[in-house]
């Protein structure tokens, strides 16, 4: 089987964006090995062939180029950048990265070793760590609530033979979407894609199955996360929802413009224009291969974060149970489309949302082609849409503030039975 | 119309792209740049403004500018600014920083003109209301809680321009104090926009698929009337050398140490500046980097290190961010720091190290100029820092002639200790006096 090959030419700058996506992602982890994508795809980028990692990075370097290794719950993703003039040279490291990785006892350690300060970093982010413990309990037992970094549990468990074997399995062309733009015409990047998959076997497609909880059944819930000395909580608000790309997916653009995704939409009036609570409010359900959250975010002074979370409550049950008015659902089908251009302007816009399509296993070109689609819906679609995707008796809430101040406004909040966690838990 | 505009330079700033000064006899600037490659246009509006213009007791006022703007005005009700740009599909937003301010517009080409009406409105006609003053000001305490108080990095940034500069307006943020923006008066916000927002204070940058003669004679009919603002004199504040290093500890709820290293640096027009770009990259500016390599990599004593360059107007600082790993400390890293330069003093860089870090450079020139807002960005901080939107193309050429013998010099010249400012963030003592925390404890250095 070959890879998914998406190439976008411009002679625009002379330089070349590639992403190559190995289908899988953290969400394929094994149970208790969290991490085990991540520390894969890094260690791969850290020695490959001839070269060990110093070797490598100075090669790279040197041309100016780049390629970095990004995870997500789909997929692991090589990303490259190189000046056309040593495109060649910087395909072939690439190469070598997919087909010959060193996976070096040293670095296997030593990535063990930073990996848990990575944790401290998002300890120290109140953003961060407000999103880590919001993908944790928006639904317990969902593949996309494990964490992509690991924990510091999994990451003790995580061994070098296991990565090489994840490689090993994965690291095959059927696998893969290769996605090539800017100074490049298509034949050369026919070829480079070719020379990318090469050296790979051409074993099967590794199959991946994932469980998806239903959790909507579920009561509402708050999860303070205690960290001393805020001035504002971090607030996070949302449940499972629908997959990115469904029946429901034109609808729900238009529903989460309207709600929070525009400056004119309803929570960034609310809460910021008229209230001045937090510099900004908005939602998004978030794209994936599989069923996602939807999620409502905002920063609210600590002393406004319980009218915060029950304001925003209040609006979500009245949105999902009204949905958008006819002038809403006009405007925002308005700025949709208007905005379309904007997404695939450039040559590297293209590719990577066509390769993130691919990822998504919908088909080619279906995010370009979203404008479309929201012509023909009616107002009553979308409020349709509403009623069924959205779930404010379920809602989950996370907040990362400081208990002393916060806890008794949220425990009044309507947000459910709160829970307070040490912001060191985890 | 067309003759009301005196066109001042032109220049390539890449493939295709030629971008064109023009100038009303107003003062006000236009620079044009045609790139049809998606039906979309750029509109920025600069101001030569920015928190340096600012006193001491009024900061944060140039910032609060760019909430208030999108505000009412005589001929749109409030919130009406954003919902005729959003109904277009563009977005609005605006930055702030030491030496300017800057509108942007994101249209789709064929709302240029509306975009032209809206940035002329605003720059004359906004309604300055005690309201909606007060509803920004409780919108701007929470960005600064969001940025500032509740993030190290934040935090510490701050807290380094405010020790690295004694004299200077680069010591205040850009946010402002928390007590001045909770300060400033209505009759002061008011006097501020009568000062700076006027024609001969702005240039209009558009980049994108539009027809030029069109664009002159809508700007010029939108702008051709307003009347220039007598100019105050820029401040010229000089800062005094610093001959003493500097630091600073401050108590945060953090892992690990966390420091800023501040070096001053000269201003981005002196030749200087992009030697020490070059050096920033050697230090830290990409996986084989000397200072990386050495912290992150052989020592494992930090999680992460980055060097960046101030592109202002006036000296500035050279920073190295680096966050520590765990059972190591900020004083161990700054003992690394200074070995490592003295190491590049003693062992200049080989001609491939700079050829490496010049290649980077090129990279990253590019990368800046990839779409119409990038260009229109270059293009307009070029023109208002620098005063010419011609020097996108100098400091690219500066760049690509700086020798491993300019790099020993510099290093020589500007990174030295006493030269240097440094904020580092340690983590809380549990067992602390609580009303102690959060004061910052002051250290002369060497």
């Amino acid at each position: 089987m070959n890879p998914v090959i998406i190439v976008e030419p411009s002679p625009d700058t002379p330089l070349v964006w590639f992403d190559i996506a190995i289908r899988g992602g953290a969400s394929a982890d094994p149970r208790g090995i969290e991490g085990l994508h991540r520390h894969a795809g890094l260690l791969a980028r850290r020695g490959a062939g001839r070269r060990d990692r110093a070797e490598l990075d100075e090669t790279l370097d040197a041309f100016g180029a780049a390629l970095d290794v990004a995870v997500s719950r789909d997929a692991v993703t090589l990303s490259g950048l190189a000046l056309s003039r040593h495109l060649d040279a910087v395909i072939e490291v690439a190469a070598e990265i997919l087909a010959e990785p060193r996976f070096d006892e040293a670095e296997h350690e030593r990535l063990l070793r930073e990996t848990p300060q990575v944790l401290d970093e998002i300890r120290d982010d109140d953003s961060a760590l407000a999103t880590r413990w919001f993908d944790w309990l928006c639904c317990p037992g969902h593949a996309y609530g494990r964490t992509s970094l690991g924990t510091e549990a999994s990451l003790a468990k995580i061994e070098r033979a296991a990565a090489i074997d994840l490689w090993k399995r994965e690291l095959v062309p059927g696998n893969l979407v290769i996605g090539l733009a800017g100074d490049v015409d298509e034949a050369g990047a026919a070829k480079l894609a070719a020379r990318l998959v090469e050296r790979l076997p051409m074993t099967a497609r590794p199959e991946v199955a994932l469980t998806i909880p239903n959790s909507t059944a579920r009561a509402r819930r708050v999860t303070l996360v205690d960290k001393p000395d805020r001035t504002q909580a971090q607030i996070r608000i949302g449940h499972l929802s629908s997959r990115y790309g469904d029946a429901d997916t034109p609808a729900l653009a238009i529903a989460e413009a309207v709600l929070g995704g525009m400056f004119s939409s309803r929570l960034m009036q609310e809460i910021r224009v008229k209230r001045g609570w937090s510099y900004g409010a908005g939602c998004a359900l978030r794209r994936s291969r599989l069923p996602h959250w939807f999620e409502i975010w905002m920063a609210a002074g600590i002393d406004v974060a319980g009218p915060a979370v029950q304001l925003t409550l209040e609006l979500l049950a009245d949105y999902s149970a009204h949905g958008p008015t006819d002038d809403e659902v006009d405007f925002a089908r308005s700025y949709l489309v208007g905005a379309m251009p904007f997404h695939v302007a450039t040559s590297r816009q293209r590719m990577q949302l066509a390769v993130r399509d691919a990822v998504f296993e919908l088909p080619p070109g279906y995010t370009a082609k979203l404008p479309e689609a929201l012509a023909s819906l009616t107002s009553s679609d979308v409020r349709a849409a509403c009623k069924r995707c959205l779930a404010p008796e379920a809602a989950v809430t996370v907040a990362v503030t400081t208990a002393e101040q916060a806890q008794r406004a949220l425990e009044a909040a309507g947000a459910g039975a709160l829970t307070v966690v040490d912001h060191d838990e985890y | 119309m067309k003759q009301s505009w005196h066109r001042e330079a032109e220049a390539s700033i890449g493939r295709g792209v030629t971008a064109r000064r023009f100038r009303l006899a107003n003062g006000l600037g236009l620079i044009s740049a045609i790139d049809r490659r998606a039906p979309i246009v750029a509109l920025q509006t600069w101001y030569r403004v920015g928190s340096r213009h600012e006193r001491v007791g009024a900061t944060g006022m140039a910032h609060l500018f760019e909430h208030l703007m999108f505000g009412q005005t005589e001929q749109l009700p409030p919130g009406e600014f954003d919902r005729l740009v959003e109904r277009t599909g563009g977005e609005s937003n605006a930055a702030t920083w030491v030496d300017w301010t800057y509108y942007r517009l994101s249209l789709p080409a064929r709302d240029l003109p509306l975009g032209v009406r809206l940035e002329s409105e605003r720059m004359q006609h906004l309604v300055l209301e005690h309201t909606p003053v007060e509803a920004e000001r409780d919108v701007v305490t929470n960005e600064r809680r969001e940025r500032v108080e509740d993030d190290v990095d934040g935090s510490l940034d701050e807290q380094l321009m405010a020790q690295a500069f004694t004299e200077h307006p680069y010591r205040w943020p850009t946010i402002g104090w928390m007590e001045d923006i909770r300060a400033l008066s209505l009759p002061d916000i008011r006097a501020f926009y009568r000062t700076w927002y006027a024609p001969n204070n702005a240039t209009i940058v558009c980049v994108g698929d539009f027809d030029e003669g069109a664009l002159l004679d809508l700007v010029a009919s939108h702008y051709g009337g307003v009347a220039p603002a007598e100019m105050p004199e820029a401040p010229h504040i000089l800062e005094p050398d610093q001959t003493r290093e500097r630091i600073v500890r401050l108590p945060k709820p953090i892992a690990t140490d966390r420091l800023l290293v501040g070096y001053k640096a000269p201003g981005q027009d002196d030749p200087d500046w992009a030697v020490l770009e070059i050096v920033a990259t050697l230090l830290a500016g990409c996986p084989s980097a000397r200072l990386y390599r050495r912290l992150v990599i052989e020592r494992e004593a930090a999680s992460s290190v980055d060097a960046q360059l101030t592109p202002f107007v006036d000296p500035s600082l050279l920073r190295l961010a680096v966050t520590t790993a765990r059972g190591h400390d900020a004083d161990e890293i700054l003992r690394e720091i200074d070995a490592e330069i003295a190491r590049m003093v003693e062992t200049p860089p080989s001609r491939g190290e700079v050829e490496k870090a010049k290649a980077i450079a090129e990279t990253d020139f590019w990368t800046a100029l990839v779409d119409v807002d990038g260009k229109a960005e270059a293009l307009g901080h070029y023109e208002t820092a620098l005063g010419d939107f011609r020097k996108v193309t100098t400091i690219a050429e500066r760049l690509a002639a700086v020798t491993a013998e300019d790099v020993a010099r510099v290093v020589r010249t500007y990174l030295r200790a006493e030269r240097r400012t440094i904020v580092i963030a340690q983590p809380e003592d549990p067992d602390a006096d609580p009303d102690a925390e959060g004061d910052a404890t002051d250290e002369a250095g060497a």
